[in-house]
């Protein structure tokens, strides 16, 4: 099932970065006379829609490829901002411990209560609405759980002898921190990068789909849909193509985060020395 | 009981001053204006406009005026809906949003239990495989896909339902409630099927089985009242994701919820409505948490005391 999944995403990526050089249309470029045409006409084969063109002429196929690419970048990027986040906060609320650790993980509880969604959307309709705060946005607030998991980890890994070791051959904080904690947790972190990445995938279609995330004349699977929404009783394939990307995308990216996740646990459990939280 | 309640409570005041300040700040802070409109206002007018609605007071004062306002219940004029009150807005959609989110969560919570038990009786079987598939597909699924994807089958091809608005009937509120439900139904048949396998190997229950109860009595009376625990912790993330869901919901269906209103509100910075709906949704879901840790305490009575 993993393994299904990984590939999946990776032919996805694939055909979204290198299949557009291919086509003969741009994702934005408008092709004046084949309007509307729809995938099983002959006159959209014959000027290159091979899945049909939108209701201002620009073809489908290219579109959906070039939402996938900025769905998929925007969540990758998104995702390591909230890593880069999550684990800088949970390392040292970890690593200090005491009353600061206690003070950082209240935030963390503090800020799971709030309304994420609505908080992203102030945030965007605050800074503006452009793809580079998108990302920021949602990585600012998608870090928490990271922080929870690698607080764990590294408070396991801390009272480890060959920590100890190392404090007591003179290492400082900071070098035990990047030579040992780090590439201790990482494998969790990954794991939970992956789990991440289809909810940021969500956040960011969610947004565009209500017209406060990535605008045009870029596009996102979240337009998509909702373009394809707008015309589903006349063409029902400009709703179902984007969204069986979508989805396909964001369950083939859920299933490949939580088997990683549950195979990494299910080690830690067998191992002893791999630092179970 | 009532010490933990009355605790939280009391917690949930300076998470909610947070909430407003930090809302307000930042919509203050934005650069572009309510009336920044397609035809420059001339100064007068717009200094005169923003007069009329406090915005040229300094910004410490019109946080307290803000603060000292939503105290008494009041959220102020909305820029947009002219001729309304963020009050009367408000009024309008939280009863319709209320009526679908609340007959969604009732529906999950059927579909979520059910799917768990069947699961969790039938553990290690087919059966049991595809429910948890089945369960991972639902919460994967953004509403914003399958809300159309109904409409598209069961009002445009099949034409069951209507495809949007209210009407007199409960026809209108199916699709919705339907689409609205299915990622919690699925969330909570995976939180429901864990928590069974936990409480069906418990030592208690190994010797219900030995003394012969019947697998009906052994998961309704004994495993599924602890079992129901970690679903129930779930109630406030589940809030979260119906008011969320509710904002997409409403959207397609063309509903005049609340959802409805703050999309309308953030695309054109209607700050007062835009706050309101914020500092509620805040305190429906703080309400929501207070609401699980209560049915935590009555599913699992140790939590009483702590």
């Amino acid at each position: 099932m993993m393994r299904i999944s990984i590939i999946l995403v990776a032919i996805m990526a694939a055909l979204a970065v290198f299949l557009p050089f291919l086509l003969p249309w741009d994702y934005a470029q408008i092709d004046w006379d084949g309007v509307n045409l729809d995938m099983t006409s002959t006159e959209a084969w014959q000027r290159g829609h091979y899945l049909g063109s939108d209701d201002i002429g620009r073809d489908r196929l290219a579109r959906i490829l070039a939402g996938t690419r900025i769905t998929m970048s925007v969540a990758l990027a998104a995702a390591s901002v909230a890593m880069i986040i999550g684990i800088a906060w949970g390392v040292i609320a970890g690593w200090v411990g005491g009353r600061t650790e206690d003070i950082m993980m209240r935030i963390v509880d503090a800020l799971y209560a709030l309304p994420f969604m609505f908080i992203v959307i102030v945030l965007m309709v605050v800074f503006g609405r452009s793809i580079l705060l998108v990302f920021i946005g949602i990585g600012a607030v998608e870090w928490l759980t990271m922080a929870r998991v690698v607080r764990g980890e590294v408070k396991a890994i801390k009272s480890r002898p060959f920590i100890l070791a190392a404090k007591a051959s003179g290492a400082s904080s900071i070098s035990i921190i990047l030579r040992h904690i780090l590439p201790n947790i990482m494998g969790v972190a990954i794991a939970y990068l992956m789990l991440t990445v289809p909810q940021v995938v969500m956040v960011e279609s969610f947004l565009s789909f209500l017209g406060l995330g990535v605008q045009e004349p870029m596009t996102s699977l979240g337009i998509l849909v909702n373009e394809g929404a707008a015309q589903m009783e006349i063409n029902p394939a400009a709703l179902l193509l984007p969204g069986g990307v979508l989805i396909l995308l964001i369950i083939s990216l859920t299933i490949a985060g939580e088997r990683l996740r549950d195979r990494i646990n299910a080690g830690a459990i067998k191992n002893p020395n791999a630092g179970a939280s | 009981m009532l010490r933990l309640i009355l605790r939280r409570l009391w917690m949930a005041i300076p998470t909610l001053f947070a909430i407003i300040i930090i809302s307000f700040l930042l919509m203050r802070f934005a650069p572009g204006g309510p009336f920044d409109g397609e035809r420059p206002l001339s100064p007068e007018t717009k200094a005169a406009l923003e007069s009329s609605y406090g915005l040229d007071k300094p910004i410490w004062e019109q946080i307290m005026l803000y603060v000292g306002r939503i105290v008494q219940g009041d959220f102020g004029p909305s820029l947009i809906y002219r001729d309304f009150t963020v009050n009367e807005l408000i009024a309008q959609g939280l009863p319709i949003s209320l009526l679908i989110g609340g007959l969604a969560l009732v529906l999950a919570s059927v579909i979520g239990i059910s799917g768990g038990l069947i699961a969790a009786s039938k553990a290690g079987k087919a059966i049991d495989e595809i429910l948890m598939l089945l369960a991972t597909l639902l919460t994967a699924l953004p509403t914003f896909v399958t809300g159309p994807l109904l409409v598209l089958i069961f009002a445009f091809t099949l034409g069951w339902f209507p495809v949007s608005g209210m009407d007199e009937g409960i026809s209108w509120l199916v699709l919705p409630v339907i689409a609205l439900s299915l990622p919690i139904a699925g969330a909570i048949m995976k939180l429901v099927r864990a928590g069974l396998a936990v409480q069906l190997s418990q030592d208690h229950l190994r010797s219900a089985k030995a003394r012969g109860l019947s697998p009906v009595n052994r998961l309704f009376r004994h495993a599924l009242r602890p079992a129901l625990v970690p679903a129930a912790s779930y109630l406030g993330p589940a809030a979260a994701g119906l008011l969320t869901g509710a904002v997409v919901i409403e959207t397609i269906f063309g509903l005049p919820g609340l959802g409805r209103y703050f999309v309308q509100g953030a695309l054109n910075r209607d700050y007062p409505l835009v706050l309101g709906v914020v500092t509620l949704y805040a305190g429906l879901i703080i309400a929501f948490n207070l609401l699980a840790d209560i049915i935590y305490g009555w599913l699992d009575p140790r939590m009483r005391d702590s």
